[in-house]
């Protein structure tokens, strides 16, 4: 009988534990970078890069802005635009997605920033 | 009595294994992942990073009703204010002077309720995300208002936006004839201290207008910054401190003649505190 107690006692503590850590006190999302941003967030983040690459066609500053959503800036453009056609976006985003995957698809950072690219 | 103390004692014990096993497990073994989080947990830097992008986005596309719905997100209770501050300290930091007009732009565009003048409105709604409660930036959610009937119902079901022509994709605050200067007068205020050099700039419409560069230059240097970045003084003001001693010359990067012999005045009468006060200019410009 002792021993029921005892361990229905830490099944009891589980219980609160789990409580406080996951109810009261849960690991605070604060101070997040974007790679861990929703789907639908690093799409429109995407997005917000291909505007702005519409009038300031600057390859490095769109790659370096993507790079932020972590993996390969034209993996991320895919996928947005890939988010974007199975959601249903306005036609002129999904251009605009696609027209920045196209010019990052010609890509080379060291060609754009006029540097020696490396063997 | 020792009964009941052994009792309670292997029950808390037992309730005291339990909770650390819990914690082990909640906060160790399966924590809350950092994924799938909202733009409103990034951190600070980002949430800047975040904000130049929105500003930029609306500068190219002219979309206010967006870009005050990517903005939400953040849930910044002032955000023209913040996108504001954002904005002189890019300056100040000595960053792209794109960014920090942009970021003027929007602030200024936020703080009058509409877009500045000649920036072409596209406004759409705050967006939606299927299955979510939580407010999503997902932009073909959005719609412009038709002239009659419903929204065009998207794929999802969702409204979508109406194909209109694409607006005007830079607002540039100013077009036409350049601006010219109406009126040059000190400004003797003991509030301002240092001493500045006030800009205020209207259109022909007597509007005042946001985004327009500034350049002054004085012997050694020169700085550039833009109208609207203090939404709370008007949108088409700006303001640039001066230092004793220097004599500075203002432009308009538009164009228009520039403004030399500027510096702090000591013609003022001092304050009631018997105080100095530096002589500040007020200059206002307007399109003819």
């Amino acid at each position: 009988m002792r021993y029921a107690l005892f361990f229905l006692a830490i099944a009891a503590g589980v219980g609160l534990g789990l409580f406080y850590g996951w109810v009261v006190s849960p690991v605070q999302l604060v101070d997040t970078a974007p790679s861990s941003l929703r789907a639908d967030f690093k799409a429109d983040y995407a997005l917000m890069v291909a505007e702005s690459y519409e009038v300031q066609p600057d390859l490095n500053l769109a790659a370096r802005r993507l790079a932020q959503l972590g993996g390969h800036p034209l993996d991320t453009v895919q996928a947005a635009a890939a988010f974007a056609v199975q959601v249903g976006y306005d036609p002129r985003d999904l251009a605009l997605l696609r027209d920045l995957a196209e010019a990052l698809k010609a890509y080379n950072p060291a060609l754009e920033s006029g540097g020696t690219p490396t063997p | 009595m020792r009964n009941g103390g052994h009792s309670n004692g292997y029950l808390v014990t037992g309730l005291l294994i339990g909770l650390a096993l819990g914690l082990v497990y909640a906060w160790v073994l399966v924590p809350v992942e950092l994924i799938d989080t909202s733009p409103q947990s990034l951190r600070a830097d980002f949430q800047d990073d975040y904000r130049a992008l929105v500003a930029a986005a609306f500068v190219a596309s002219g979309d206010l009703g967006r870009a005050r719905a990517r903005l939400a997100l953040l849930n910044d209770p002032d955000p023209a204010r913040t996108l504001a501050m954002l904005a002189q300290r890019t300056l100040a930091e000595g960053g792209p002077a794109d960014t920090a007009r942009a970021l003027g732009l929007l602030a200024a565009a936020l703080g009058s309720g509409g877009l500045p003048p000649e920036a072409t409105s596209h406004e759409t709604p705050p967006p939606e995300t299927p299955g979510a409660a939580t407010a999503a930036a997902t932009p073909s959610a959005t719609l412009d208002a038709p002239a009659s009937g419903t929204p065009d119902a998207g794929p999802t079901g969702r409204p979508t936006r109406t194909v209109t022509p694409t607006p005007t994709r830079t607002p540039t605050p100013t077009q036409g004839p350049p601006f010219q200067l109406q009126e040059r007068a000190p400004v003797c205020d003991p509030n301002l201290d240092p001493a500045l050099i006030q800009v205020f700039v209207f259109d022909a419409a007597g509007a005042p207008v946001p985004g327009v560069e500034v350049l002054v230059t004085w012997a050694g240097g020169q700085d550039t910054f833009f109208t609207g970045l203090k939404p709370e003084f008007g949108l088409g003001y700006a303001d640039f401190q001066m230092s004793a001693g220097v004599v500075y010359t203002l432009q308009l990067a538009a164009g228009g003649d520039p403004v030399p012999n500027l510096s702090p005045s000591s013609d003022c009468p001092p304050a009631e505190d018997g105080r100095a006060v530096p002589g500040s200019w007020r200059l206002v410009f307007r399109q003819p």
